[in-house]
């Protein structure tokens, strides 16, 4: 599997991320003896798993030059959306999957609509989308006070964010399948080489006759999917749903990708450097909780590491 | 006159990574010259105008303004010393309006350090008219503006600083006649003056027509200095090749029963005001013509990236609307267009992914590239096509532009497409691979491909075409054959001068 | 041969060049007409003084936000730290604001400088970090809203009653002549050679530079007077408020760009008014306003906000592009 761009400077930048997240056990490790047992470092991964998901889409997204910042209201409405329809039993659980699935894909499909042939900015609609998601997950929930928001996920969905299959979450597992099928897709298939090639220099991949506004609508498209996924699995760990629980990802999910070294520009990145981005993240959140720290704390120094990081290898080259 | 030069290089290199774009290079023009520098692409007259200007320290060698040595910081030393350039790339910007990029930093202001709009307007105002520029309304948006239009204003922009020496880099080339009637005027109003004026080009009736001293470059020095200098001459001297020699020999034409792939009849948009011709099989059909008489709008909708608003195009006599690129390369129509660094090629994806974009389709099965099949195709292409590059791997922005160029035609070659739209395809590229290049295209149109071939360049369409459409104002105003086709009377036709009989 | 270039009348040029300004004024004039319409019909009489001060008064934050994001969104940025900015100087000023004038002016004298220091230090950062803007303030934000929570960890404080009759006066809308200063303030700040220099830079870089500007320095000031800006609306946010909070300001991030886009400022930069910003933060209370009188269910209000985001977005580019039509 090869990422194409800069090649050695997507993979290098990847391999930091890694690095840095392994620094960062360690760091937990001198902090609270304990960190690095097996059963905490998979706790920690575990938590990864669903900044990991949102990071998904982001990456789809941000590896074109554009950004996905509906992915709050879209990961909530998700979660709301599953408990509500599946009434908590099983039997309906597979539907009320497709269901829910099916809505965030198409939530970002229309953002990419917006934004391919519109000409609306990728921001203000993202934005926009997230305002109306909102609107309508509020509104349609009655501010989560109607009848069937007090559902539970289905019991299959809470266990496989809780379960444990040959020693690994299932959680775990999840984010493997996923991480092999968006690795394979960039990789691999002609839609990843489109992406890469959008990200790099749209108009040259006009002219090379790719299908750039399909190619656009369907990576937003994968990002709506990717954090309907994030609000399944959160909600089947969870148990309920709630209002808000999707704030925290949004800016999680992208500075999880840029850490992983993708260019927030285009054209260069890969997922795996976006898992590492996101251990990196949660391992801090973690360390700084071991530590003790009072919120503000977490806040500052979060803000600080990021900072650092992005100037390690997050530069822009020189002008020639 | 004094003798004395105002403005020297001595023995001045320049290296770019691998390439040495100037090596041991010397120069000097007198005041009151009018001084053109001619070259291939590649040959070293662009780096020679940064140095000379100031955007670009050379690595070596001495610069000399009025017999004193000097080394230039920046641009801004360059100015100082009143020395003033007008480069290729354009440095206005696009929202504002001319009059705040003529007066940009040197505003007239109020007590409080204040600009107004009015007094802005009415200086600008000013400025142009003492250019003889009453056309263009300083409260325009520069990005509402022509490319010719910008043109102008940049030039203007640096005569209005006075300059005792001015250095142009391809003043001319999004100029219309009139633009250049006047530049031509404006340069001569200088040179009474004893201001020096050094510019590149490579239209030679340009540089015939207003040059007092032509100085041809080649692999990055200077090898001869003339006062009178003719084509064929300098074109050996820039190619190193004789004018014989350096084009290969035309394939047969196509015979009159031969098959009409492409067909236009009365095609319009844009600039283009109602063409009508038709491209046949193993054909070489050359347009000619200056910029920005309706060439790219041509091409463009012949590939589907521009919608016509009249006109059809028929494919081997059945009409196709062509709504995209993908379309039109469906139809097997393939374009190299005019900029390959922002249009054609994605920089830092490696050579094959490059090669390989058009085809991609083809290349894989359920949507999964077949790294077996597209290796195979690319190593084909670049032994092929000579491409000069250590592995498929590298970014295709590492190589040197004729071999980009060369990435560029193998993508279109991969895609089979048997009609070929060529817009510019040796711009920017050296001598020896535009020579490469030609030989590419005979053998294409040998084995029945047809190509459409625009060129800036008269010389090479008169050698390279069996055909030559000449457009002016989007209409085609001439049709030339090939037999005894000269430069003269593309540029004539182009400009719609008479030829001395 | 066609001519090079056509004239038009001084009003169509201006009309093209400041479209953006042009259709906030037309759409705050709808969105007047509309509360006053639905106002009248839910209330039976039309929007009074009271109506007008508060509505002025609760706009203040944003307006002088939405101008924090109009300079560094000019020079191709954006700055999501704004609302951390806001939380910090909000706590800030729920905390030093003392009884006595002296004390209050020399406060909010210290508050202001610190929020363009916070500025300066996402400039530098910017600048000379060469690192990309949205992702710097992302790490900027989050420093400082953890210093707004460390200085006022539960809502509280006092603001003097002095403070918020100066900032925000609850019996006439004293805060327009707020409004108009800050529209002195750009049309100065624009026709002087730094505000010159910072639309160009968001035009074309490269250009500026060539063309003798710094860009460093002009992404500097523009990033500290955000900053500055973004202090000021927290202190005014903390006067309405009359007690301090150091997390209301969050929302400010986002709301000060869409107050920006409406008003036409173009978020690659180069182009736009903090004038049209201002009247886009007006746009956008006038909209919750005229959902809350429309008895619309407060709990879609964002729906109807991010629909009409999108579809005055999009509006706003296909007039422009006819607008500017035919070259």
């Amino acid at each position: 599997m090869r990422g194409v761009g800069s090649l050695d400077e997507t993979w290098r930048r990847a391999l930091y991320a890694f690095a840095a997240a392994v620094l960062l056990f360690a760091l937990g490790a001198v902090v609270r003896p304990g960190f690095v047992r097996p059963d905490s470092i998979l706790a920690v991964l575990t938590v990864a798993v669903f900044v990991g998901l949102v990071a998904a889409g982001q990456t789809f997204v941000i590896l074109i030059g554009g950004i996905d910042l509906s992915v709050p209201w879209v990961l909530n409405a998700a979660a709301i959306l599953l408990a509500t329809s599946s009434g908590g039993s099983d039997a309906r659980a597979f539907s009320a999957l497709l269901l829910t699935l099916g809505m965030g894909a198409a939530v970002g499909a229309v953002n990419g609509l917006g934004i391919a042939f519109l000409g609306v900015p990728a921001v203000v609609m993202t934005l926009a989308m997230n305002g109306i998601m909102e609107g309508l997950t509020l509104g349609l929930s009655g501010g989560m006070t109607c009848a069937s928001c007090a559902s539970y996920a289905p019991p299959a969905i809470q266990a496989l964010a809780h379960g444990v299959f040959l020693f690994l979450p299932t959680a775990l597992w999840l984010w493997l399948a996923v991480i092999a099928i968006v690795s394979f897709i960039l990789g691999a298939t002609v839609f990843g080489r489109a992406t890469y090639a959008i990200g790099t220099n749209l108009r040259a991949s006009e002219l090379a006759g790719l299908r750039v506004r399909a190619t656009i609508i369907a990576l937003y498209a994968l990002s709506g999917l990717a954090a309907a996924l994030a609000g399944i699995m959160l909600v089947g760990f969870g148990g309920q749903a709630s209002l808000g629980m999707g704030e925290p990802f949004l800016f999680q999910s992208i500075a999880a990708v840029v850490i992983g070294g993708a260019s927030i520009l285009g054209g260069r990145g890969h997922y795996l450097g976006s898992v590492a981005g996101a251990i990196c993240l949660v391992a801090l959140i973690s360390v700084l909780l071991a530590m003790n720290m009072a919120e503000y704390g977490r806040s500052i120094i979060y803000g600080v590491i990021i900072l650092v990081l992005l100037l390690l290898y997050g530069r822009e080259s020189r002008e020639s | 006159m004094s003798a004395a030069p105002s403005l020297e290089a001595i023995t001045a290199s320049k290296a770019y990574g691998g390439v040495q774009a100037l090596d041991n290079a010397s120069f000097s023009a007198l005041p009151g010259e009018v001084h053109a520098l001619v070259g291939e692409n590649g040959a070293g007259k662009s780096t020679l105008i940064k140095v000379l200007g100031g955007r670009v320290r050379p690595d070596s060698g001495t610069l000399r303004i009025d017999g004193a040595k000097v080394v230039l910081a920046g641009p801004n030393d360059a100015h100082l010393l009143g020395c003033w350039t007008v480069f290729q790339e354009l440095t206005l910007l696009p929202w504002m309006s001319v009059a705040e990029n003529l007066l940009l930093r040197r505003e007239p202001r109020n007590v409080l350090g204040l600009t107004s709009p009015r007094r802005l307007v009415a200086a600008a105002e000013g400025v142009l008219e003492k250019f003889g520029i009453t056309e263009i309304d300083p409260r325009a948006l520069i990005e509402d503006l022509s490319l010719a239009a910008r043109q102008v204003i940049e030039i203007v922009r640096a005569l209005s600083h006075e300059p005792r020496i001015l250095l142009l880099d391809e003043p001319t080339s999004a100029l219309m006649e009139r633009e250049t009637a006047w530049l031509f005027a404006q340069i001569r109003r200088l040179r009474a003056t004893g201001t020096t004026i050094v510019f590149t080009s490579h239209r030679w009736h340009e540089v015939e027509t207003i040059a007092d001293r032509i100085t041809v470059f080649r692999g990055g020095r200077d090898v001869g200095s003339f006062t009178t200098l003719a084509e064929e001459e300098a074109v050996t001297l820039m190619t190193g090749q004789r004018v014989e020699t350096f084009y290969p020999p035309l394939p047969a034409a196509p015979s009159a029963r031969a098959d009409a792939m492409l067909s236009v009849a009365d095609l319009a948009g844009g600039r283009l005001a109602g063409v009508s011709f038709t491209l046949h099989q193993g054909e070489i059909l050359g347009v000619g013509g200056l910029a920005g008489h309706g060439h790219r709008e041509l091409f463009l909708m012949l590939f589907g990236a521009e919608r016509p608003h009249a006109g059809r195009i028929l494919l081997r006599g059945r009409e196709v609307r062509l709504r995209s690129p993908r379309g039109a390369i469906r139809n097997g129509i393939a374009l190299v267009p005019e900029d390959r660094k922002t249009e054609g090629l994605l920089l830092p994806l490696s050579v094959r992914d490059n090669l390989t974009l058009a085809v991609l389709n083809r290349l894989s099965r359920f949507g999964v590239i077949g790294r077996a099949a597209e290796r195979a195709q690319a190593a084909r292409l670049m032994a092929r096509l000579a491409i000069r590059a250590p592995n498929a791997a590298i970014p295709v922005g590492t190589l040197s532009g004729g071999n980009q160029q060369k990435v560029l035609l193998g993508r279109w070659l991969l895609a089979d497409c048997p009609i070929l739209l060529f817009y510019d395809v040796t711009r920017g590229v050296d001598v020896a691979t535009k020579h490469e290049i030609y030989e590419l295209m005979m053998e294409l149109a040998r084995s029945g491909s047809a190509i459409l071939f625009y060129s800036s360049d008269a010389l090479e369409l008169a050698h390279l075409a069996h055909r030559v459409l000449v457009l002016r104002e989007g209409r085609i105003v001439a049709e030339l054959p090939a037999r005894d086709l000269t430069a003269e009377q593309i540029v004539a036709a182009a400009m719609r001068e008479r030829l001395a009989a | 041969m066609p001519p090079l270039a056509i004239r038009r009348s001084a009003a169509a040029h201006a009309i093209a060049r400041n479209i953006g300004l042009v259709l906030v004024i037309f759409l705050l004039l709808f969105s007047i007409f509309l509360y006053g319409l639905i106002y009248g019909l839910t209330e039976g009489r039309l929007p009074g003084g009271f109506e007008l001060t508060s509505t002025v008064n609760n706009t203040m934050p944003l307006v002088l936000a939405a101008m924090a994001q109009t300079l560094v969104v000019l020079t191709r940025g954006l700055d999501l730290s704004v609302g951390g900015v806001v939380d910090l100087a909000n706590a800030l000023g729920a905390i030093s604001l003392g009884a006595t004038p002296a004390r209050m002016a020399l406060a909010s004298a210290f508050i202001l400088l610190a929020g363009a220091g916070l500025g300066l230090v996402n400039g530098l950062l910017v600048a000379y970090g060469r690192l990309q803007p949205i992702l710097v303030t992302l790490a900027t934000l989050s420093i400082y809203q953890g210093l707004a929570i460390r200085i006022l960890p539960q809502p509280g404080g006092a603001v003097p009653e002095g403070y918020t009759a100066l900032l925000t006066n609850t019996t006439f809308p004293a805060a327009l002549l707020y409004v108009v200063l800050l529209g002195l303030f750009w049309t100065a700040f624009r026709r002087s050679q730094a505000g010159i220099a910072i639309v160009a830079i968001g035009n074309d870089e490269g250009a500026a530079a060539a063309n003798g500007i710094n860009p460093l320095r002009a992404k500097l000031l523009a990033y500290t007077l955000s900053g500055f800006f973004a202090a000021a609306a927290g202190l005014f946010l903390v006067a309405t408020a009359t007690a301090g909070d150091a997390t209301t300001g969050n929302g400010y991030t986002l709301t000060s760009i869409v107050a920006v886009v409406l008003g036409g400022v173009s978020l690659f930069g180069g182009r736009g008014s903090a004038i049209g910003a201002i009247l886009g933060a007006f746009v956008t209370t006038m909209i919750v306003n005229i959902l809350f009188f429309a008895h619309i269910d407060p709990l879609y209000q964002s729906f109807y906000e991010g629909a009409f985001l999108v579809i005055a977005v999009v509006l706003a580019e296909g007039l422009g592009r006819f607008v500017r039509g035919r070259r």
